[in-house]
């Protein structure tokens, strides 16, 4: 109670003292205590071979790619972009991260060719019992590349576009391509399995949360699972971060913790407290009166990369015409849902393309008017579609929804009250996470089946939802004309065309309405004033948010100076 | 009429007034418990006429007025779909009685049918019946709901069976060492040694002994399977929405609009208390009232 | 020591009996762990789903897992994880002990408050304090366990800007830090338990103190005193350590709660993760565990039946 009162002492007496100890001169040291995006995950596994798609989450400030963001450019600095996608980095915004540079060459007899300039003088870090520190080379971003692709967890096809990976000398590398492949970037340059990691750790048990080693700003230090993941700064690192036209050796702060916190009311205790200094993910739900009771934090917020809606199976009655699926599009009142349900915190129309992907998204007054009376309110039309299609009186059908996901079971009984209005019967068949899963991947869910899903990038998310027979095509989508374009998409190599075809592909699909569309939510970030050097950024590569902690500094002096 | 009609028909109002004077014995000498029976019947009938006392229907939604605090349209607030909170909470009470005595009771039968073979036969009659509710209680009781759950799909039936199933093994051991006092008891021996069969002198004597323990058992579960179904709902495993059990508008809306809302987690919460509350002073004092042996001495 | 023995050797097949029945019901569920693996990527084929069937072991007939589980069980090697590969054994080490600290404090403070106030409801009964005191235990019984805990957690840090401890330090490493982050999810645990205990404890002393032994020891002279502490209590305390024996799994169970609320890495997040991701190993050691540490109690619960009440030692 005494260290409350004091803060309350100390807060009103500096309240009215001007807050300028604005040295914009950074501070080193300090610890930052971050409540992250995937707020209820602990690592899944730190071994590259595994596969798994959260890896860069845990380990991104410990290892490096070959290419990362570029975060000059980020809004906070004056740039273009918010870098918050989860896995998306458009090309003018690539920054060689351990490649100083790279580019593509036609050889003769050999093909595609994409050589890399490594970056000379990176260390990686010393590992006691494995390895000293040493300087990166070739040798180890061929090492790196085998790894993830002899692994037996390898997601067959991610790596077919590549013939193979040679170390020419100490600082080139080639990539030998069969042919061009759009997404190369994605797949091993910025993705989600392009660490670089030693050769040392071939035959040691990569498992084990003390063997995680790179060249990256911060080093694992501590690891309780459930609880907290701490990492330390890494002295040697070779990285630079240039403010007031400066050159400053990061990281900053001494200490990088995640803090998991599964429960959400908990999560947003630490926010208030100030026992986190910065929490990724906060519901539009509790923004207003967060800002209320914390009027000193500082926010910023992102539209979510993933689409809600109920897809429609097409491959089954009802919705194997599409008037019934214009018909329900038409029923439910998406923008009373904006308005309303969401209060604002939402758009309209952000899926497939999302409004970031520019060049590939085009606006909804831009579509057809058969897509824009998708996204308007017509129970009259609605229901002349359905006597049209041969269901006068309207029809019932299942919808499969996750209890996991409380957007979504709060949303459903608007839905089925809409549709009740224009006579169909919406039956609500809630599932637990891997049943409900299960459903989609076993192909046994019903004739609706209510999800979200992630766009990834601009060509993955028409790929992965409408090619044929794809994992995460619920709706049974299937054209043969558009397998085609995909694949043509795939070898355009340049970009302009690309956008044209994309764009082209996703006015088709919406024409088509396989999905009951919904508003796509704003989700918040916010944080506390003294930490420095941010703006809301949250990923430099696929889930990698390292290189963005790594230039954060703490003003601790405002920190102590607020009470904290 | 002959002499045993007339005595059939003079016996009828003595039984019905032996009910009225207990009540009122109850009123006089245990208040607080009495106050606890009259809420819980209070419960009981709101939950079953719950259709018709309420003003709306449960699932109406009306984006326009979520979130309305209390008024008088609307006396416990709308929720954040715009839904009468009222009639939820009474569609509440009659899912939390309905699951409430239904697993309850089960769970005591269960009890009561263990716990009396166990502890009277004793040796291998004994030995076996327990290695059983060894192994039923070594399961958690989370893993068991979530496979029962996920095989046969979440809904009332498969809650009331889950939960009675494990309260009733798990009471089963109460009821075991109450019996295993009763039977070293004089009266016992002096039955035994006079030749009562077993059956009459469970049901006279040892059944009788026990029912202290059966009844706050029997109460204590109602209670702890309403609050269980809560829990379940926390979890994510209970009855599934758009159902409004206390338990899942508590944990769930609830919980989450605890600041903009509070009434929408006040009126589940404030329910489910009082319901377990008063259901367990009642079964106290009906417990006091009906122990012979409590009464009167000291 | 013989009954002992026999007692010990009993556990076994029950231990295996129960093991069968959550390994195989836990396959019965919708929802592969296959399934979740694969969908955490964009693309994935058929070929996918049996490469990693092989390399997890999983293409195996059921049987034969479960075999070769159980055989490595008894060397005391539970398996890896499916998901992070680690070695299952290691952790429950790491989780054990954290439930278990918070469930043991919060058993002392649940028998702290309930025990002293049992037998005063019973000595002083129907007076207003026992009323209050039956009152208080009861309303702590009433009001769900996660409500308390949220609101603990919410209110205090929007009106004074204090929270609990929100990190777990391992005892190990600091003792005090430790301690004052479990005190608050203990005694929030360990009230809404002790409501059920002083309940029995009542309950049981009423019925002992009418008996005759009782009212002999009174006619003798024997102070109150006396006879609470050395005739009534101790067999008052039989159904009592019943029920104490009995908040173990219950205590395993509700510890899952106040563990997500108060930040606790503990058995019952892990339980409840390994569930949701269908990690079968993880799921059938903490099922073997848990298991063996509620079977051992219920043992020391019917030995100390045979010291507390002397009437059954005889049997």
């Amino acid at each position: 109670m005494t260290t409350v009162m004091i803060r309350a002492v100390l807060l009103s007496v500096f309240a009215w003292l001007p807050l300028a100890s604005h040295s914009e001169e950074p501070q080193y040291g300090g610890e930052l205590n971050v409540v992250t995006v995937y707020r209820t995950l602990s690592a899944l596994s730190w071994d590259p071979a595994d596969w798994v798609w959260k890896q860069n989450h845990d380990t991104g400030m410990v290892r490096e790619q070959l290419i990362g963001a570029d975060l000059s450019q980020s809004v906070g600095r004056g740039g273009n972009y918010h870098f918050v996608s989860d896995a998306y980095l458009p090309e003018a915004a690539f920054r060689g991260e351990l490649a100083e540079s790279w580019a593509f060459e036609q050889r003769p007899g050999q093909g595609r060719v994409l050589v890399f300039k490594l970056r000379r003088g990176v260390m990686f870090q010393a590992l006691p019992g494995v390895m000293r520190a040493r300087e990166m080379d070739a040798e180890d971003v061929v090492f790196s590349y085998n790894l993830v692709n002899n692994s037996p967890k390898l997601i067959a096809t991610y790596f077919d576009h590549i013939e193979k990976v040679v170390a020419v000398d100490k600082y080139t590398v080639e990539f030998h391509f069969k042919a061009f492949f759009a997404e190369w970037a994605y797949r091993f340059g910025y993705g989600y399995y392009s660490a670089i990691v030693p050769r040392e750790t071939a035959d040691i048990d990569r498992k084990n949360w003390k063997n995680v080693v790179g060249t990256g700003p911060f080093q694992l230090s501590s690891y309780i699972q459930g609880n907290s993941q701490i990492y330390s700064k890494n002295q040697h690192y070779w990285g630079t971060e240039q403010l007031q036209g400066r050159d400053y050796k990061i990281p900053f702060v001494d200490k990088l913790k995640y803090r998991i916190i599964k429960d959400e009311a908990t999560a947003y205790t630490a926010l208030r407290t100030a026992k986190v200094d910065i929490q990724e993910s906060i519901r539009w739900l509790v923004v207003d009166h967060l800002r209320e009771t914390t009027p000193e934090l500082k926010w910023s917020r992102r539209l979510v990369e993933t689409g809600k809606f109920i897809a429609l199976r097409l491959d089954q009655k009802p919705f194997d015409d599409v008037r019934v699926r214009r018909a329900v599009n038409m029923a439910v009142n998406q923008r009373e849902i904006v308005e309303l349900f969401y209060g604002g915190h939402a758009e309209l129309f952000a899926y497939p393309q999302h409004p970031s992907y520019s060049g590939y998204f085009e606006p909804l007054a831009a579509m057809p008017a058969a897509v824009r009376e998708l996204y308007d309110y017509n129970p009259q039309r609605a229901r002349e579609l359905l006597t049209e299609a041969g269901y006068p009186n309207g029809f019932s059908f299942n919808v499969q929804v996750c209890s996991c996901n409380p957007g979504s079971m709060d949303l459903i009984p608007l839905i089925k009250d809409y549709l009740s209005r224009v006579g169909v019967e919406l039956v609500i068949q809630p599932y637990e996470y891997a049943s409900h899963l299960s459903l989609m991947t076993t192909g046994s869910h019903g004739e609706g089946y209510f999800m979200d899903n992630g766009h990834t990038n601009p060509t993955t998310t028409l790929r992965k939802s409408f090619g044929s027979g794809q994992t995460w095509n619920p709706s049974r989508y299937s054209d043969p004309a558009f397998d085609v374009m995909m694949a043509t998409v795939y070898a355009t190599e340049d970009e302009g065309q690309r956008e044209a075809l994309v764009r082209q592909l996703t006015r088709d699909i919406l024409l088509q309405a396989p999905y009951l569309f919904l508003p796509t939510v704003y989700v918040y970030s916010a944080w506390w004033p003294w930490v420095k050097n941010y703006s809301g950024e949250l990923r430099a590569g696929a889930v990698n948010p390292g290189p963005i902690y790594a230039r954060i500094w703490i003003d601790q002096k405002m920190k102590k100076a607020m009470g904290f | 009429m002959t002499a045993i009609a007339a005595k059939a028909a003079s016996a009828r109002p003595a039984r019905r007034g032996l009910v009225i004077t207990f009540a009122l014995k109850l009123w006089r000498e245990k208040r607080l418990g009495a106050v606890g029976g009259i809420l819980f019947l209070l419960f009981l009938v709101c939950g079953i006429f719950a259709q018709w006392l309420a003003p709306y229907g449960i699932n109406e939604t009306n984006l326009a007025y979520r979130l309305t605090p209390p008024s008088l349209a609307f006396p416990f607030g709308t929720d954040h779909l715009g839904r009468d909170m009222l009639s939820r909470v009474l569609m509440g009470a009659q899912l939390s009685m309905l699951v409430g005595f239904l697993a309850a009771g089960l769970a005591t039968v269960i009890s009561v049918v263990l716990g009396l073979a166990s502890g009277y036969f004793g040796g291998k009659v004994d030995m076996l019946i327990q290695r059983m509710v060894d192994a039923w209680m070594t399961f958690p009781d989370l893993v068991l709901l979530v496979v029962v759950i996920s095989i046969v799909g979440a809904g009332i039936v498969q809650i009331v069976v889950v939960l009675g199933l494990l309260y009733g093994i798990a009471g089963s051991r109460i009821v075991r060492g109450a019996v295993i006092s009763a039977r070293e008891q004089m009266y016992i021996h002096a039955a035994q040694s006079i030749g009562g069969g077993t059956f009459y002198i469970l049901w006279r004597h040892v059944l009788p002994n026990i029912m202290p323990v059966v009844i706050v058992l029997f109460t204590t579960r109602i209670g702890a399977v309403i609050l269980s179904e809560a829990a379940l709902s926390f979890l994510g495993l209970g009855v599934p929405p758009p159902a409004p059990t206390w338990g899942g508008m508590l944990s769930g809306a609830g919980r989450t609009y605890m600041y903009v809302g509070p009434w929408l987690a006040v009126a589940p919460g404030l329910c489910l208390t009082i319901v377990v509350y008063s259901v367990n002073v009642f079964g106290d004092a009906l417990r006091d009232q009906l122990d012979p042996r409590m009464k009167g001495s000291r | 020591m013989r009954y002992l023995l026999r007692r010990l050797l009993a556990l076994i097949p029950t231990l295996f009996f129960a093991s069968i029945i959550v390994f195989a019901s836990m396959r019965m569920i919708p929802g592969d762990v296959i399934d979740l693996m694969l969908a955490q990527n964009d693309i994935s084929t058929g070929q996918d789903r049996a490469r990693l069937e092989a390399a997890l072991g999983l293409d195996q007939p059921i049987v034969s897992q479960y075999f070769s589980w159980a055989g490595k069980a008894l060397q005391g090697d539970l398996g890896r994880s499916l998901w992070k590969n680690t070695p299952v054994t290691e952790q429950l080490l790491e989780r054990l002990p954290i439930t278990f600290e918070l469930g043991f404090l919060a058993l002392l403070i649940a028998l702290a408050v309930a025990l002293p106030v049992g037998i005063y409801s019973a000595i002083r009964q129907d007076t207003a304090g026992d009323y209050v005191a039956r009152s208080f235990s009861l309303l702590m019984l009433a009001i769900p366990g996660f409500l308390l805990g949220t609101v603990v957690m919410i209110y205090p840090s929007v009106w004074w800007r204090w929270s609990p401890a929100l990190e777990y330090t391992p005892f190990m490493v600091d003792p005090l830090q430790n301690l004052s982050h479990m005190l608050v999810p203990a005694t929030l645990l360990g009230l809404s338990i002790s409501a059920v205990t002083m309940r029995m404890t009542r309950t049981m002393m009423l019925e002992v103190m009418r008996q005759d032994y009782i009212r002999t020891a009174r006619a003798k002279g024997v102070g109150e005193l006396t006879i609470v502490l050395r005739h009534a209590l101790r067999n008052g305390l039989i159904p009592v350590v019943t029920l104490v024996g009995l908040q173990a799994p219950l205590l395993l169970g509700g510890t899952v709660i106040f563990e997500q609320i108060f930040v606790v890495p503990g058995m019952g997040i892990l339980l409840l993760d390994a569930v949701s991701q269908r990690d079968y190993p993880v799921i059938s050691g903490v099922f073997l565990v848990v298991g063996v540490a509620i079977l051992l109690i219920n043992l020391l619960v019917d030995l100390s039946y045979g010291w507390l009440d002397p009437k059954v030692r005889k049997q």
